[in-house]
């Protein structure tokens, strides 16, 4: 063991000694803006990025990160962003508080990054507020957004991701418009979680400013079964069902409705909006399910993915790109390089988050809704769009564009 | 003349250690050494938020070595009194609004009072019997932390007030180093000397052979309470600090894994020992980063191999750390304490026929 | 209503007993309380995803598959891990196994990536209903099949020579070891036949709904199950699987899916206090 930790030491002095050299080199020839603290030099730029790639999550959010991966990818084949290119520096944090902290510190100061995107735990987030703050390490295009990081907001971080506010908002207005309802009745299935309470909450107000009648039926993350559940929703006959939970949970709540002959249409959060879910429920179970989200997967829209499916194929990620948390992670990349090259061509920490703070609208190529952050809103996406799978033609299909269900937000 | 040379080199050798403890914080914050700044790989990928959190998690594994180790009971509880510690520490701070110390020392008593319920099945059972009142223990408790959670706090996690003490806040990495090093030493000291006491040494005769113990007119169970109330007091107590140092906590956190890995600290650390229990937390934590500190220089290794291994960094670090486990159980079961003890008997041995 | 929790958790129950049944095998055997149980359930789901999915086998290659598969990798975890530690303390025997489930978590998520698979094995599904009770063809084929093997393990159990120097092995290690059993060779039928009841529990619950490594929590409710019907009794842990599945589903159903954990769990702790050998078990040792 010594001797192994020896050997890596002298191959890091060795690989020190020679990047300095390097580096000596380029501002020699250049005198190309280096900032190491920022995580920028020369010909790179440092950038962090989170996600559970080993815990509970991982299913969702791996995806996430080869998106975020791929885009930075094509955007280093095309020269970088102001002649650097962009390393990413990966953390696995396990849906892990702790280490989602760990990772962060490490941006901070260990291997200084000049921003860092992912973060995928609301718990974790709400926790370290007071930490982004003192640090001025900017977050920038989350995976999921904590109410407690952007309200009120800080110049230090930035959503990316649809929230669950504007989930429930836009669910419950199309299908009562879509079924042509009055006073909506609607189930929810959620998770006995936070973010399923936060969930069941913005849902309620969304039904009860309908008129609707609203019930939250909660059910665990690691279920076997959904009758329990599934009776509830027998008892209550809604108009339609709302689904907070994980690949599992759609799966045995879809499943169940379909034993017990419930036919109303059932919208999930955008999470759950994956190819995985729908082939384990197949096509008599998978016909009544539906998600909206505020990314489109890549077969939903053709024209706009091009792109996206161009570079999911390059690097042999073809099985993943109608996965909306592909897409966002895809979309949370190009936004990244984007992002860094309108902070000017010394970007630092600080003029990366003036910048976006003054306010800041990515090019996002039809992928996602409209993506800007304000000085008073760092949420980032907000209008979302229903979609379901047509299992005959194997493609995802959308309700409409992202314009038409603004309406539906307050 | 050689007594007072050897001495001399244990003067020398704990002022070292004494100077690289103090040193360490300042090098790891501001990642110089001495004015020069060093590379990442040189402090092995490591950063002072990491070395904090093992710091509490030093604390949380010498008690469990304590139980475990020391009296023979083995306890998969201890992410519950972890738990118990943050809920104590928060309805103290936040419901009746007392200061921080004050609030350390609540969390102490409740977990406390927390192991001696916990403890009474220990009256009754005992062995694997135990081990699994021990899980029901935990589900229990992280069920009432999820109520208390959502009832008094907000449902993304429970508020900690500010780590203040007197007029100084804890708001960096180096100030809670600082803050958590006192405590680690003293808990340590604390365990160390309890095992020289009688009371300590009725608890290892306990542990080897209890009706010889309790023939020898030690009474057994109430030793048992009595450990096991110590224990997972300062269990609570490293939870409360780990709640204040993460400044908001959620239910989901404290998991049955969580418990688990405790176990494994002591296992790789040894069974038994105040060393045992330092050696496992500081591997268990630590470890990691540098394994994928490692993973990352390995890019010279030919393509395929080294894609698959940046690839599968975190199930990379998992299965490490299961071979690990399994590992030392087979060949090792004194953990590397127990190894790093053979190691020096056998050099003295050596040294002594030269 | 009330029929309704009681059919889905005798259901849902007879899985459980199915994986404790497993449990309480390699119990009884070799001594070893396998915290591993839950992630050789996965396991199972995985393999069967191998055979269907990956090789292209039919329903009944699958199964065959599944369960040699599961065998072999039965007796290996015995050779390499358990045999080892024979005669070591309780820690570490508890120990071997979680690092068993570790190492395999790691290994099919290497393997088969952190996502969840599907699992479609042509099974019938739909349902059908039965008086005033509406049961899913694939739950009722899972109940069937796992008494069904709990059957064939008690038949086994009893009147075979190996269940019957199982039985002997168990009541007492030095008799056997004494009149010339390999005893070795018991354990691993133990563990062999422990992880295929596991894994084919695996196989059922992952097409219920997906294969993923998330599965071994479920798997993790054979312990309450064993242990509440008795460590030491084979028809106990069955009960014990049963009691969890009927517990599971009356108190989502009744009060909140949140209070399963204190439902089993509370029982599970007052057995413990009151009755640590569990409702079938024989008294024994282990007690103050």
């Amino acid at each position: 063991m010594p001797t192994i930790r020896h050997a890596s030491r002298w191959k890091a002095l060795l690989l020190s000694g020679a990047v300095l050299c390097l580096a000596f080199n380029a501002s020699a020839r250049a005198a190309n803006f280096e900032s190491p603290q920022d995580g920028v030099y020369a010909d790179h730029i440092d950038w962090g990025m989170t996600a559970d790639m080993s815990g509970p999550s991982s299913g969702a959010q791996n995806p996430w990160g080869q998106g975020f991966q791929d885009a930075v990818k094509v955007v280093n084949e095309k020269g970088g962003v102001g002649g650097r290119k962009i390393n990413v520096l990966v953390e696995d944090t396990r849906y892990d508080a702790t280490a989602e902290r760990v990772a962060y510190e490490k941006f901070v100061s260990q291997t200084p990054a000049l921003g860092t995107s992912g973060m995928g735990n609301s718990s974790a987030q709400t926790a370290m507020v007071p930490l982004i703050k003192r640090s001025k390490l900017p977050v920038v295009g989350t995976y999921t957004t904590a109410k407690a990081a952007v309200e009120p907001p800080t110049p230090y971080f930035y959503g990316g991701f649809c929230g669950f506010k504007e989930m429930a908002q836009t669910g419950v207005g199309f299908f009562t418009d879509h079924l042509a309802l009055k006073q909506p009745t609607v189930a929810l299935v959620h998770l006995d979680v936070a973010s399923g309470k936060e969930y069941a909450g913005y849902m309620e107000a969304a039904v009860t400013a309908r008129g609707g009648t609203f019930k939250a039926i909660p059910i665990k993350v690691v279920a076997a079964d959904a009758t329990p559940q599934v009776l509830d929703i027998l008892a209550m006959k809604p108009d339609f069902v709302a689904i907070h939970g994980v690949t599992t949970t759609s799966i045995l709540v879809m499943k169940a409705m379909l034993q017990y002959g419930i036919n109303a249409p059932a919208f999930a959060i955008s999470y759950l909006g994956t190819p995985t879910v729908y082939d384990g429920l197949g096509p008599d179970a998978g016909k009544n399910y539906y998600f909206v989200s505020c990314f489109s997967p890549a077969s939903s829209d053709l024209k706009v993915s091009v792109a996206l499916s161009a570079a999911a194929d390059k690097f042999g990620h073809s099985a993943l790109k109608d996965d909306v948390n592909y897409v966002a992670g895809y979309v949370i990349g190009n936004m990244v390089a984007d992002a860094i090259g309108k902070a000017g061509a010394e970007p630092t920490r600080e003029k990366l988050s003036a910048m976006l703070n003054t306010g800041y609208v990515a090019n996002t190529g039809g992928l996602s809704s409209e993506l800007k952050y304000t000085p008073t809103d760092h949420f980032g996406l907000t209008a979302l769009k229903p979609l379901s799978f047509d299992y005959a033609t194997k493609s995802f299909k959308s309700y409409g564009e992202y314009a038409d269900f603004g309406k539906y937000l307050q | 003349m050689t007594t007072l040379r050897s001495s001399v080199l244990r003067l020398l050798c704990w002022a070292i250690g004494i100077g690289f403890v103090l040193y360490v914080p300042f090098v790891l914050n501001t990642r110089t050494v001495f004015g020069y700044r060093v590379g990442n790989m040189v402090l092995l990928n490591l950063g002072l938020a990491q070395v904090d959190l093992m710091l509490i998690s030093i604390i949380g594994a010498v008690s469990l070595n304590f139980l475990t180790g020391c009296a023979g009971l083995i306890s998969v509880g201890h992410a519950a009194f972890f738990a118990v510690g943050a809920m104590a520490a928060a309805a103290a701070g936040q419901q009746l609004g007392l200061p921080f110390a004050a609030t350390l020392i609540a969390a102490t008593i409740a977990g406390a009072i927390a192991g001696v319920i916990a403890g009474l099945p220990s009256l009754r059972v005992r062995g694997l019997y135990f081990v699994l009142s021990t899980l029901a223990l935990h589900f229990i408790v992280v069920f009432c932390f999820a109520e208390y959670q959502y009832a008094f706090h907000d449902v993304a996690g429970v508020t900690m007030g500010d780590a203040t003490i007197m007029g100084f806040e804890l708001d960096n990495n180096v100030k809670w180093y600082f803050f958590l090093l006192p405590f680690v030493v003293l808990v340590c000291v604390m365990l160390q000397s309890t095992l020289g006491l009688r009371e300590g040494r009725a608890v290892l005769a306990m542990r080897d052979n209890e009706l010889a113990a309790a023939a020898s007119g030690i009474d057994v169970r109430m030793l048992r309470l009595k450990v096991f109330a110590f224990s997972s007091a300062i269990a609570s107590l490293a939870g409360a600090l780990q709640a204040y140092y993460f400044t908001s906590v959620s239910a989901e956190i404290y998991t049955l894994d969580t418990a688990i890995q405790f176990i494994a600290m002591i296992i790789v650390g040894g069974m038994g020992s105040i060393r045992g229990g330092i050696a496992g937390a500081v591997v268990w934590l630590l470890l990691p980063s540098v394994l994928v500190g490692t993973t990352v220089e390995l890019k010279v290794l030919p393509g395929g191999v080294a894609q698959f291994l940046v690839g599968h960094q975190p199930q990379m670090v998992n299965l490490t750390f299961g071979v690990l486990v399994a590992v030392l159980l087979i060949t090792a079961p004194g953990g590397l304490a127990g190894l790093a003890r053979s190691f020096a008997a056998r050099g003295s041995r050596q040294g002594s026929g030269v | 209503m009330l029929m309704q929790f009681l059919a889905s958790g005798f259901m849902l129950g007879s899985v459980y007993g199915l994986v404790a049944l497993g449990f309480a095998a390699i119990y009884k055997a070799t001594r070893v309380f396998n915290f591993a149980q839950g992630m050789l359930m996965a396991t199972g789901a995985y393999l069967a995803v191998t055979g269907s999915v990956v090789l292209g086998l039919p329903l009944v290659g699958t199964i065959a598959f599944v369960v040699v598969a599961a065998g072999t990798l039965g007796v290996v975890i015995q050779w390499l891990l358990i045999r080892p530690l024979a005669g070591r303390p309780l820690l570490a025997m508890v120990m071997i196994t979680i690092a068993l489930s570790i190492i395999l978590r790691a290994l099919i998520v290497i393997i088969f990536g952190g996502g969840a698979q599907t699992l479609r094995l042509g099974l019938p599904e739909g349902s059908f209903v039965l008086g005033s009770v509406r049961i899913s063809a694939i739950h009722a084929t899972a109940a069937g099949v796992s008494w069904l093997c709990m059957a064939l393990f008690m038949v086994f159990f009893r009147f075979s020579k190996a269940g019957l120097l199982m039985r002997a092995t168990a009541d007492s290690h030095e008799a056997a070891v004494l009149s010339g059993v390999n005893v070795n060779r018991i354990n691993a039928t133990a563990w062999a036949l422990g992880t295929i009841l596991a894994a084919i529990g695996g196989v059922f619950l992952g097409q219920l709904q997906v294969a993923s490594v998330e599965l071994e929590n479920i798997g993790l409710l054979a312990l309450p199950a064993v242990v509440i019907g008795g460590l030491q009794s084979i028809p106990g842990a069955i009960i014990g699987g049963l009691l969890v599945g009927l517990i599971e589903q009356l108190s989502s159903g009744y009060i909140s899916p949140k209070a399963r954990d204190i439902f089993v769990y509370v029982p599970l702790l007052i057995i413990l206090l009151v009755r640590p050998w569990g409702l079938f078990g024989e008294r024994e040792l282990g007690r103050v």
